[in-house]
C-alpha cells in the first residue's frame, strides 16, 4: 500500500515576514513544515503501523532548502521522500501538477494525505487540483479518519459546528485538519534515523509536469497591517463571562445559538 | 520646571528595581526610568530566572547563596506589599550540577565548602533513581549537530553530580521585577515608563541628571546605569565613563528553547534544574511540562554580538526580532536530547530569543565610575537574575557610602551579606579590574 503525504516548507508562524522589492517574501527566516501537514504525516504514519507492508512517502515541491521539511517528515515516521526541486514560484495549478507527476512517476497511490491548507499561500486549491489531475475524490479539513479495505470514512469539518461524514473509495485525497490527531514529535533517535533515509531529488523539468494554458501570478504582495482595538470588559465575573459568550456567538460566530 | 530627585535609576529590570527599593528604604527620593512600558519587560522578561548557587568564584557562590534567602521569603523581602498582578513564586526544584569536563565542579565544590552551601554528592545510580529519564553517558566534548561526530555512540559513563537541595527558579521574572517596583513605590520610589534616556548630563565631572527623548530634563546628584543590554550605550552618554572602564559590556544574542518532556514523566513536578556542562546546556522545568533549555556557551557555538536598538527594533521597524534560528534550535535541543533521549523535539522551534548584557569576563560590574555620582550595575552576563536583591542592597550601600565621601576606588567596600554574615569584596566587581581568568566565561559566571 502506497501512502503519499504532500508537505510544504513554509515560513515559521513566529517569523517576522518581510516582503522585498520583487514582491517576494524575504526567505532569510526560519522555515518549518506547514503545521497542517504535520497532522497529515501523523495520520499517514499511524495508518502505516496498522497496515502490513504499507509505505509512507513524503513529497514536496520546493527549493533545495525544503529538504529540511522532508527530513522532519522522515523523523516523524515517513519511510522515504521525494523532492521535486524548483527555484521558481508556483501557483496551485503547477504545484498540483508537479506533485501528481512525481507521485505517478513513483508508484500508484492508495491514499494521499496533505494539510487542509498551507499557512503561507492559503490557496486552499492544491489538493482539489490534485484530485482533478488524478481523477480521484478529495475530502478536506478532515478531523476523523478510518479505513476498512478500500473504503475510507472521514468526518470533515465544514462551517463552525457542522460536520459531514463522507465515504470514499481508494485512491483518494485526505486534507488533514488540526483536530485529526495530535502529532507526536520526533525524538533524537528518530531524527538520527531520518538522516539515513532516502530523499529522491528530481528536477521539475524531469518530473513530467505539463504546463498549463493559464496561470496565476502574484503582482503585488504587501504586509497587511492589523490595527488592534482591544476592548476591556467590565463587571462581575458572571457579567464578563456572559459578554464573552455573546461575542463568541454574535460577532465571532463560533458558537451556535442554542 | 526640571524635576529633581536624590537618585535616578536607568532601567526598571530585576536589578534596577531592587536598587531603587533599597535606596528608598535609606531615605533617597528615587526615580526609575525605563524605555519600555512596565517593570521587567526588557531582557528581565526573557530571563530563565534560575536560582542556583554554583559559580566559579567564592564571592559568586556567596552572593548567590545569599540571594536564596530573599527568594525563599519573597513576601518578607517585599515587606508584604500588594501587587495587583500577584506575586512571583519561587519554585524550589533542587539543582543538579553534573560532574563533567565541561564544568570545573571541583572548584565549585570547594567554593561550596568555603561558603557553607548545603549539598550532596550523587553517583550515577542515585541520579538514575531520582531522574530516570537521564542517560548518564559521557558525551564530551560539546559539539554541534553539523559535526559528523555529534551522533557517535558514547562509551564512557559520567561520574555523578553535586546536588544542592536549595535551587530552582522564579515562576515569572518580569512579575518579580514588578513586585519589587511595587515594594519600592510603597517606600516612596517613583517610576516612569516609555521614557528613553538620550543624554546623561554632567558638569565638572559631577553628574547632573538625564535628558529623555521627549526633551524632559530630570536632575539628580546620583544616576545609576542599570540599562541591561543598553548599558554600554548609557555609559557612552556619560562623558569619559565608557572610555575609563577597563571592563566593557556589550549585547550578546541568546536563545532558549522549550521542548515537551518525555511522555509519562512529570518534569514540572518531579524535575530538577540541571547544569550539564557535558552537553553544554542547562535545563529546568517550564509550564506545560516542558524542558526549558539554555546554552552554557560552549566554545563551538558562535557568539552574535548585536546592537540592542537594532535587535529590539527587529530588522523592520515595528517588531521585535525574537526569532529562533534553526541551527541553534537543533544545537540546543539535540544536545539536551543526548541526556534525555525520550524528549520530543517539535518541528517548529519554540522558545525565547533575547540579549545578555555581557561583560568581558562574564562577571558583572557593580561599581561607581570616574564621574562623581554616576554608578553602574551592568554586565549581568545572563547570570545575575538570582543575585538581584543582593545586588540591590549592595549597590545601595555602595552609593550611600560613596556619596558620603568614601573612596571605593582606593579602598574597596567590604559588603556584609546580611543573611549569611559573610563579607564580600565589592572591588571584585570593579570596572577597573583586570579580566578575571577564574571566570567560566559563560552564563555560569
Amino acid at each position: 500500500m502506497n501512502i503519499y503525504v504532500c508537505v510544504k516548507h513554509v515560513p515559521d508562524t513566529a517569523a517576522t515576514i518581510r516582503v522585498g522589492a520583487d514582491y517576494r517574501i524575504d526567505e532569510d527566516i526560519t522555515f518549518i513544515m506547514n503545521p497542517y501537514d504535520e497532522n497529515a504525516v501523523e495520520e499517514a504514519v499511524r495508518l502505516k503501523k496498522r497496515m502490513a507492508g504499507a509505505e509512507v512517502i513524503a513529497v514536496t515541491l520546493g527549493k533545495a532548502a525544503a529538504e529540511a521539511t522532508l527530513r522532519s517528515a522522515l523523523a516523524m515516521g515517513a519511510d522515504r521522500a521525494i523532492l521535486v526541486r524548483s527555484d521558481k514560484h508556483h501557483d496551485c495549478i503547477t504545484t498540483a501538477g508537479a506533485l501528481c507527476a512525481a507521485i505517478r512517476q513513483d508508484g500508484n497511490p492508495d491514499l494521499i494525505f496533505t494539510g487542509r491548507e498551507s499557512i503561507d499561500a492559503e490557496g486552499f486549491q492544491t489538493m482539489y487540483r490534485m484530485g482533478v489531475n488524478l481523477g480521484i475524490p478529495v475530502a478536506s479539513n478532515v478531523i476523523a479518519f478510518d479505513m476498512d479495505g478500500q473504503r475510507v470514512s472521514v468526518i470533515s469539518e465544514m462551517e463552525a459546528g457542522e460536520h459531514a461524514c463522507l465515504e470514499m473509495t481508494t485512491p483518494c485525497i485526505i486534507g488533514a485538519g488540526k483536530g485529526l490527531n495530535q502529532p507526536s514529535y520526533p525524538k533524537l533517535p528518530d531524527i538520527l534515523q531520518a538522516r539515513k533515509k532516502t530523499i529522491t531529488v528530481i528536477d521539475e523539468e524531469q518530473s513530467g509536469t505539463h504546463s498549463s494554458a493559464s496561470r496565476v501570478e502574484t503582482v503585488i504582495l504587501e504586509i497587511a497591517s492589523e490595527e488592534r482595538q482591544p476592548e476591556a470588559l467590565e463587571g462581575s465575573a458572571e457579567e464578563i463571562a456572559d459578554a464573552i459568550v455573546g461575542i463568541l456567538r454574535n460577532e465571532a460566530k463560533v458558537l451556535m445559538n442554542s | 520646571m526640571t524635576k529633581k530627585y536624590d537618585a535616578i535609576i536607568i532601567g526598571a529590570g530585576v536589578i534596577g528595581c531592587p536598587i531603587a527599593y533599597e535606596l528608598a528604604k535609606m531615605g533617597y527620593k528615587t526615580l526609575t526610568v525605563d524605555k519600555l512600558s512596565d517593570a521587567g519587560e526588557g531582557s528581565t522578561a526573557a530571563s530563565c530566572a534560575i536560582v542556583r548557587a554554583h559559580y566559579s568564584t567564592v564571592d559568586g557562590v556567596a552572593m548567590a547563596y545569599e540571594g536564596f534567602k530573599y527568594w525563599l521569603d519573597w513576601k518578607k523581602y517585599l515587606d508584604n506589599v500588594e501587587d495587583e498582578k500577584g506575586l512571583a513564586k519561587y519554585m524550589n526544584t533542587g539543582s543538579i550540577l553534573i560532574k563533567s569536563q565541561g564544568h570545573d565542579w571541583r572548584k565549585v565544590q570547594s567554593n561550596y565548602d568555603a561558603v557553607g552551601v548545603t549539598y550532596e554528592e550523587w553517583d550515577v545510580d542515585k541520579i538514575k533513581e531520582k531522574v530516570p529519564v537521564y542517560d548518564m553517558h559521557e558525551f564530551w566534548p560539546v559539539k554541534r549537530p553539523e559535526d559528523p561526530d555529534f551522533f557517535n555512540e558514547p562509551t564512557k559513563m559520567l561520574e555523578g553530580a553535586i546536588f544542592c537541595p536549595e535551587g530552582g527558579y522564579m515562576s515569572d521574572p518580569a512579575l518579580s521585577a514588578h513586585n519589587i517596583m511595587r515594594a519600592a513605590e510603597a517606600k516612596g520610589s517613583e517610576f516612569i515608563f516609555n521614557a528613553e534616556v538620550v543624554a546623561v548630563r554632567s558638569e565638572n565631572n559631577q553628574v547632573l541628571g538625564i535628558t529623555l527623548k521627549d526633551g524632559t530634563d530630570i536632575d539628580a546628584p546620583v544616576v545609576v546605569n542599570v540599562a541591561g543590554p543598553h548599558s554600554y550605550k548609557i555609559n557612552q552618554m556619560a562623558a569619559g565613563v565608557y572610555e575609563e572602564c577597563n571592563i566593557k559590556t556589550k549585547a550578546l544574542r541568546h536563545e532558549v528553547m522549550h521542548c515537551p518532556a518525555p511522555e509519562g514523566y512529570d518534569y514540572l513536578k518531579d524535575g530538577y534544574h540541571t547544569s550539564d556542562g557535558d552537553v553544554g546546556c542547562y535545563y529546568r522545568p517550564e509550564v506545560g511540562n516542558m524542558f526549558l533549555i539554555g546554552s552554557e556557551d560552549p566554545e563551538c557555538d558562535p557568539q552574535e554580538w548585536v546592537d540592542p536598538d537594532v535587535f529590539y527594533a527587529g530588522k523592520e521597524t515595528y517588531v521585535r526580532n525574537n526569532q529562533l534560528t534553526v541551527e541553534q534550535w537543533n544545537a540546543q535541543t539535540y544536545r539536551c536530547a543526548r541526556r534525555v533521549s525520550d524528549m520530543a523535539i517539535p518541528n517548529q522551534p519554540r522558545g525565547v530569543c533575547d540579549l545578555y548584557d555581557c561583560s568581558d569576563d562574564w562577571i558583572p560590574i557593580y561599581d561607581k565610575s570616574s564621574m562623581q555620582g554616576f554608578y553602574m550595575a551592568i554586565g549581568s552576563s545572563g547570570n545575575q537574575y538570582k543575585n538581584a536583591p543582593v545586588a540591590g542592597s549592595m549597590m545601595a550601600e555602595l552609593i550611600d557610602k560613596c556619596e558620603k565621601g568614601y573612596d571605593h576606588d582606593k579602598e574597596p567596600l567590604q559588603y556584609t551579606l546580611p543573611h549569611i554574615g559573610r563579607k564580600i569584596d565589592v572591588g571584585f566587581f570593579s570596572r577597573n579590574r583586570e579580566i578575571n581568568y577564574n571566570s567560566s566565561f559563560s552564563v555560569n559566571g
